[in-house]
């Protein structure tokens, strides 16, 4: 398609501004955390770092901190679990939602069972509930379980939050996939369950590795239910960690922006690899 | 490969309906029964319950009423793994991440057949498809005729006691459909178990099928063989679905006045032969509905007294198919508001526009009721 050269230009001035207001953040958080806190605090402020320093990197992940960072070694063991908490309530919480998802979303779409439809939408309903206008019941029930300050607290509340609606997702796909092979499946001497462990479940690698995505980017950055739920370093989420950085009298930003930016590498860097497995789409069978 | 014990049996369905859930009914009160090495042909226009009775057969739908037999066993409760038939669908619905060796002997491995006999029936099934060059590779990377003859050869490595095809060869260009028609003609003379094939073409049912069952709104029309389907009609709706082009029916008037019976159609009569008159006998006087193939007309020069009758008409168009000439012709002064379509020999010089007159082999007339339909004879 060919397009005008002013059209073409209005192309590039849009796309970049809205690529340009997704970035700056990150950039300027990269930049701070290159910084010293003196950098920081300079008047005038500048973008770039005089000296750059990798020091609250270092004082995060365990080096050897220099003063002006400001780091000690218990914060750098603090944020280490704490990104270890939120790895492991990640991982977890995806892996059940993703077990419970499939299972039902498939359920829903290929098998007919009375009550169906009326059960569907009482789950897919769920999604449009805000978190907030349940909190304070939430908070009851989980202290009523013993599950405050747990991760399997975390992990029960995500799977039950994030369930419905990648369920919802994962029905519509099936939906989407031609029902014959699994019909074969069934003819070849399957038993439900072998035809969608052997032909549907290969047939989804591509919907189940963007689902993945999708659960995994949005429990890494869950804060609202963590901040209510946890108290100590026993379940608490990197992200309910950074804010606490934040001090009454004095802030150490590079020490904020190097934290920020490490607890995005790992939802950027399972999108980047499970992107390129969506787009390596397997073709039909047909 | 030996012709297995289970297709001792045939596949029986006995008063067979589906009624899907809203009431549509799909299926009325079908009996059919395919023996041991035959190819029945299920053909009928889309939404006739041919596929629906396929998938009867096969356990993908559950019947409403009625009874199922494969090989001797009654099978109406049986899921599909139980009941030993394989199945070719219209889009091959092959796995498609698994290689072509693995589609094949996917059913051999469910059953647990051991990896060595897994492999040497499909390298077999390969070999008689002639598709062993492709055995490693994926289904995205075969043509459509290819992937045709992986699913047949899944079909046929389980040596199954039914074989089930779902308008296999919709999905082919024309050439590779003529191919594929004869080689699976050839693959079921070679294997024998009984076949039930559902087409809405009826070219292929009558070239494929040792019988062919003509499907009408889910109810059986006329199961027979096709010369039998072709010559002998029950109604309109077989005499108008058999034969290509299909046969005209024109309205009638039984003329039966003396010793010559007439068919009279507007301004001309054609003599119906005595053979015919003792069925036609409590029309006498009445309208009733003429059939006439295409195939059974000739030309002016060669009309012989006796045996042929005299139509004149209008030409309309006429198209060479090159072997032979379509005409269609208006009849001058009927009521009859299609044309009539006549296949006459590919060196007839017929006009558009001019008047033409034709003849039509007496002894191949039709009649039907013109109220139920059903042939007069």
């Amino acid at each position: 398609m060919t397009r005008s050269p002013a059209a073409q230009l209005v192309r590039t001035v849009v796309i970049s501004a809205i690529v340009l207001w997704s970035l700056a953040p990150i950039g300027i958080g990269v930049a701070t955390s290159l910084s010293t806190q003196a950098d920081v605090q300079e008047i005038p402020a500048h973008w770039l770092p005089h000296h750059a320093t990798l020091d609250a990197y270092r004082s995060l992940l365990g080096g050897t901190g220099d003063s002006r960072a400001g780091g000690t070694v218990s914060e750098s063991g603090a944020f280490a679990h704490a990104m270890w908490n939120s790895a492991s309530i990640t991982l977890m919480s995806t892996l059940a939602i993703l077990c419970v998802a499939i299972s039902a979303g498939y359920a829903f779409a290929r098998l007919r069972f009375p009550g169906r439809g009326a059960l569907f939408w009482a789950i897919v309903a769920t999604i449009v509930v805000p978190v907030f206008t349940v909190v304070i019941a939430l908070f009851g029930l989980m202290a009523d379980a013993h599950l405050i300050d747990r991760k399997l607290g975390l992990v029960l509340v995500f799977v039950s939050t994030t369930t419905p609606l990648a369920m919802w997702l994962v029905c519509n796909y099936v939906k989407g996939l031609p029902a014959e092979p699994e019909e074969a499946a069934l003819i070849d001497g399957c038993t439900r369950w072998q035809a969608f462990w052997h032909v549907v479940l290969p047939q989804m690698r591509s919907g189940i590795a963007a689902l993945s995505a999708i659960v995994v980017l949005s429990v890494w950055g869950e804060f609202l239910i963590p901040l209510l739920l946890t108290s100590t370093s026993a379940s608490k989420p990197v992200t309910v960690l950074i804010p606490e950085y934040v001090g009454k009298y004095t802030t150490n930003y590079p020490l904020l922006a190097a934290a920020g930016v490490l607890a995005l590498l790992p939802p950027a860097v399972v999108a980047l690899v499970l992107n390129r497995h969506i787009r390596g789409m397997l073709s039909g069978s047909s | 490969m030996d012709r297995p014990e289970a297709t001792r049996g045939g596949i029986v369905l006995e008063g067979v309906g589906k009624e899907f859930l809203g009431g549509v009914v799909a299926v009325r009160d079908l009996s059919l029964a395919v023996e041991p090495g035959e190819f029945v042909v299920l053909v009928g226009p889309s939404g006739c319950g041919k596929s629906t009775t396929l998938r009867i057969v096969a356990g993908l739908e559950a019947v409403t009423v009625g009874e199922v037999r494969i090989a001797g066993r009654v099978v109406t409760g049986l899921p599909p793994r139980h009941r030993n038939v394989a199945m070719v669908f219209q889009n091959y619905a092959l796995y498609a991440h698994m290689t072509v060796r693995a589609n094949i002997g996917f059913g051999l491995k469910m059953v647990g057949t051991p990896k060595r006999e897994t492999r040497a029936r499909v390298d077999q099934a390969a070999d008689i498809l002639g598709i062993t060059n492709l055995l490693d590779r994926k289904p995205r990377q075969l043509s459509g005729g290819q992937r045709q003859r992986v699913a047949m050869g899944r079909a046929i490595v389980r040596e199954p006691a039914a074989f089930l095809m779902d308008e296999p060869l919709s999905n082919l260009d024309a050439k590779l459909r003529v191919e594929m028609r004869a080689e699976i003609t050839n693959v079921h003379r070679r294997i024998g178990a009984p076949t039930l094939y559902v087409t809405h073409d009826q070219t292929e049912a009558m070239t494929m099928g040792d019988r062919v069952a003509i499907l009408r709104d889910g109810a059986l029309e006329q199961i027979g063989t096709p010369l039998e389907l072709y010559e002998r009609p029950v109604n309109i709706f077989v005499a108008g679905f058999i034969g290509s082009p299909a046969m005209n029916l024109l309205p009638a008037k039984l003329d039966s006045s003396g010793d010559a019976w007439h068919a009279s159609i507007g301004g001309f009569r054609l003599l119906i032969p005595p053979k015919a008159r003792a069925a036609l006998r409590p029309f006498a006087g009445r309208e009733v509905l003429l059939g006439l193939r295409p195939e059974d007309f000739v030309s002016t020069d060669d009309v012989r007294d006796g045996k042929h009758g005299i139509i004149e008409a209008t030409v309309q168009r006429a198209e060479s198919l090159g072997s032979e000439l379509l005409v269609y012709l208006s009849i001058n002064d009927a009521a009859a508001s299609r044309p009539l379509t006549v296949r006459l020999d590919r060196r007839t010089a017929m006009r558009e526009g001019t008047p033409a007159r034709i003849g039509v082999d007496l002894q191949r007339l039709y009649f039907f009721d013109s109220h139920s339909g059903a042939a007069i004879r």
